[in-house]
C-alpha cells in the first residue's frame, strides 16, 4: 500500500503541537492539564483526520478540537474551582532593555494576564484566539461554535473589559522594537 | 472614566477596531476625524492601541521548552498506542455481497462478508475489544476499486500489504501465509496445506483456520478444497461463493452429493514442487489424492508459474477434456 493516509499526520502533530500545547498551557493553571489536553486533542483528531478534506485548514481544525475539550474541562472543573492562570509561573521572551521598563513590562503582564483568566469563557477564548494565535474569526467562530460576527463580538467585549480593568494603569508594550 | 457622549459612544465599536487595525477603511476615518477634536476619544484611542500592544506581546511568551518536549514524546506514546488499535474501514457492495473492507496502518487485517447487511453491526469489528473503528469511505476507495476488479477477473492478484493480527494464532498464521502463495487459477487442498506448514497431521486444524480466515478473497482459501475436489466448505456456510470465486478464476465446479466438486478433468495437474504440469490423465502423477498435487484451471494459469510440460503426458499438444 503505497499511502496508508495517516503518515501524514506525524507531520501534522510536528507542526502543530507546540502551538496547541501554548494556547491550552495558557488556558490552564497547570502543566499537567495543558499535557492532557493537548495530547487529547491529537488523538481525537487523528480519529477524524481521515474524514478531513483536503482543503481544510488543519490548524483551525484543531484549534476547535483543543478548544472545544479546553470548555469541557473547564465546565467539569468550574465546581471544584475557577481556572484562573497560574500567572506568577509565566516567563517572557522578548524582555525589554532597561530594569524599569522590565519592572513595567512584567507588571502589565501580570495584570493582563489576571484580567483576562477572569473574562467570562467565550470572551476569554475569542480573546487568546485572536491576539495570542491571530486566528481569524471565521476560524475563532468554528472553535467557540458561533458566527465569525459573534466572535468579533466577543473579542470586542473583552478588550472592553480589559479597556476597564486597565483604567489607570501604565501600559508599556510588549511588542519587541524593530 | 467620565460618561461618554452618545455620539461618542455610537463610534465606540469602530474605535476599537481602529485602535486593533480591524476597522474598515471609511470607520478608519471616520474615528481618525472624530478624535482629532475629541480629546476623550483620542485618549480611548490611545489606550486600546497600547492595550492591544501589550496583547500582541502575548505571542511572544512561550513554555519551558522541556515541557513542550515532555508534552510531545507523551503525545507520541499515546499516538503509537492509538493507531495500533485503530482500524479503519468501509462496507464495498460487490457482486459477493456487501464486504467490509478493513485495515489498520500496517496492512488491510479484515475481509469480512456481510451479505445483505451494511453497517457495523453485523461485523466481527464490534466484538472485538482493543479495537477503535473508524468508517472512511473515501480511504478505503483504492481497495474497494481493486476488490471490484479482481471480482470481475480484471486483475489476477490484490498485491495489498497485510496486518494478520486478527489471524489468532501463530499457526493460523502460518497457515494463511501458505494459502497466500497459492496461485490465481489454482486449487490445492486442506492437506497439501498441511504438510507444508509441517503438520501433517493437522489437516482439520488446517481447515479451521482457513474458515476463519479474516481475509477471505486477499488470502485465497477458496482455492483450497477437500483432497477428493470436493469443496466442503467456505467462511462458515457459503459455499456458492467459494464457487463464484473459483469461476472468476476459471475453475469450473459440478454437483456432487449435497457439495460441489472441482471439475478435475479440466484442470492441468501439477505434482509437489515439480517443475512440470501434466494432463488429468496422465499416467506419471503419482497419486489421484489432492494432498500432493495442485489443479490448475487454464494455460495462462501454468504459464504465469512458468512450468514446462511434461515430456509424458504432453500437455502443451492435447487439449483439456470438458
Amino acid at each position: 500500500m503505497e499511502r496508508m493516509g495517516l503518515g501524514l499526520f506525524d507531520d501534522v502533530v510536528a507542526a502543530h503541537h507546540p502551538e496547541i500545547y501554548r494556547y491550552l498551557r495558557r488556558l490552564t493553571s497547570r502543566a499537567s492539564e495543558a499535557d492532557d489536553l493537548a495530547q487529547e486533542t491529537f488523538l481525537r483528531a487523528y480519529r477524524a483526520w481521515q474524514g478531513l478534506g483536503p482543503e481544510a485548514n488543519v490548524r483551525a481544525w484543531l484549534f476547535a478540537i483543543a478548544t472545544n475539550l479546553a470548555r469541557n474541562h473547564f465546565r467539569a472543573e468550574s465546581r471544584r474551582r475557577r481556572a484562573y492562570g497560574a500567572v506568577g509561573e509565566r516567563r517572557a521572551e522578548a524582555d525589554p532593555a532597561g530594569p524599569e521598563e522590565e519592572q513595567v513590562f512584567r507588571e502589565t503582564r501580570a495584570l493582563l494576564d489576571r484580567v483576562v483568566a477572569g473574562l467570562p469563557m467565550k470572551q476569554r477564548l475569542a480573546f487568546t484566539l485572536r491576539k495570542v494565535h491571530d486566528l481569524d474569526y471565521e476560524a475563532i467562530g468554528e472553535s467557540l461554535e458561533c458566527s465569525p460576527e459573534s466572535a468579533r463580538a466577543h473579542v470586542f467585549q473583552a478588550l472592553k473589559k480589559i479597556r476597564v480593568s486597565l483604567n489607570g494603569h501604565e501600559l508599556l508594550s510588549m511588542e519587541p522594537t524593530r | 472614566m467620565t460618561p461618554k457622549h452618545p455620539s461618542c459612544r455610537a463610534l465606540e465599536a469602530d474605535l476599537v477596531a481602529t485602535a486593533t487595525g480591524e476597522a474598515a477603511t471609511d470607520a478608519a476615518r471616520r474615528v481618525d476625524d472624530h478624535a482629532r477634536s475629541c480629546a476623550s476619544c483620542r485618549h480611548e484611542l490611545g489606550r486600546y492601541r497600547a492595550i492591544d500592544a501589550v496583547a500582541r506581546g502575548l505571542r511572544h511568551d512561550a513554555p519551558p521548552v522541556a515541557d513542550v518536549a515532555a508534552s510531545h514524546s507523551g503525545l507520541q506514546a499515546r499516538l503509537a498506542d492509538l493507531k495500533s488499535r485503530v482500524l479503519t474501514y468501509g462496507i464495498v457492495p460487490s457482486p459477493l455481497g456487501n464486504i467490509l473492507v478493513a485495515r489498520s496502518e500496517q496492512g488491510v487485517s479484515l475481509v469480512e462478508y456481510l451479505g445483505e447487511a451494511t453497517s457495523l453491526a453485523a461485523s466481527r469489528l464490534r466484538e472485538l475489544a482493543d479495537v477503535e473503528t473508524v468508517e472512511s469511505s473515501a480511504e478505503i476507495a483504492r481497495l474497494r476499486d481493486d476488490l471490484l476488479d479482481f471480482l470481475a477477473g480484471r486483475r489476477r492478484a490484490l498485491g495489498w500489504r497485510l496486518d494478520l493480527r486478527l489471524a489468532g494464532s501463530d499457526f493460523s498464521r502460518a497457515v494463511l501465509s501458505e494459502a497466500s502463495g497459492i496461485p490465481f487459477g489454482a486449487v490445492t487442498s486442506y492437506a497439501a496445506i498441511a504438510r507444508r506448514v509441517g503438520r501433517p497431521d493437522a489437516v482439520r486444524a488446517v481447515a479451521q483456520a482457513l474458515r476463519r480466515n479474516p481475509l477471505p478473497i486477499v488470502v485465497p482459501c477458496h482455492r483450497v478444497v477437500g483432497s477428493s475436489g470436493m469443496l466442503t466448505g467456505y467462511a462458515g456456510d457459503r459455499l456458492g461463493l467459494k464457487r463464484q470465486l473459483l469461476d472468476v478464476e476459471g475453475v469450473r465446479t459440478r454437483p456432487a452429493s449435497r457439495d460441489f466438486r472441482v471439475a478435475r478433468e479440466a484442470m492441468y495437474v501439477r505434482a509437489g514442487d515439480d517443475r512440470a504440469y501434466c494432463l488429468p490423465t496422465c499416467g506419471d502423477l503419482p497419486s489421484h489424492s489432492l494432498a500432493n498435487l495442485t489443479l490448475i484451471a487454464s494455460r495462462e494459469s501454468v504459464e504465469a508459474l512458468g512450468l514446462e510440460p511434461c515430456s509424458d503426458c504432453r500437455p502443451d499438444l492435447h487439449p483439456l477434456a470438458g
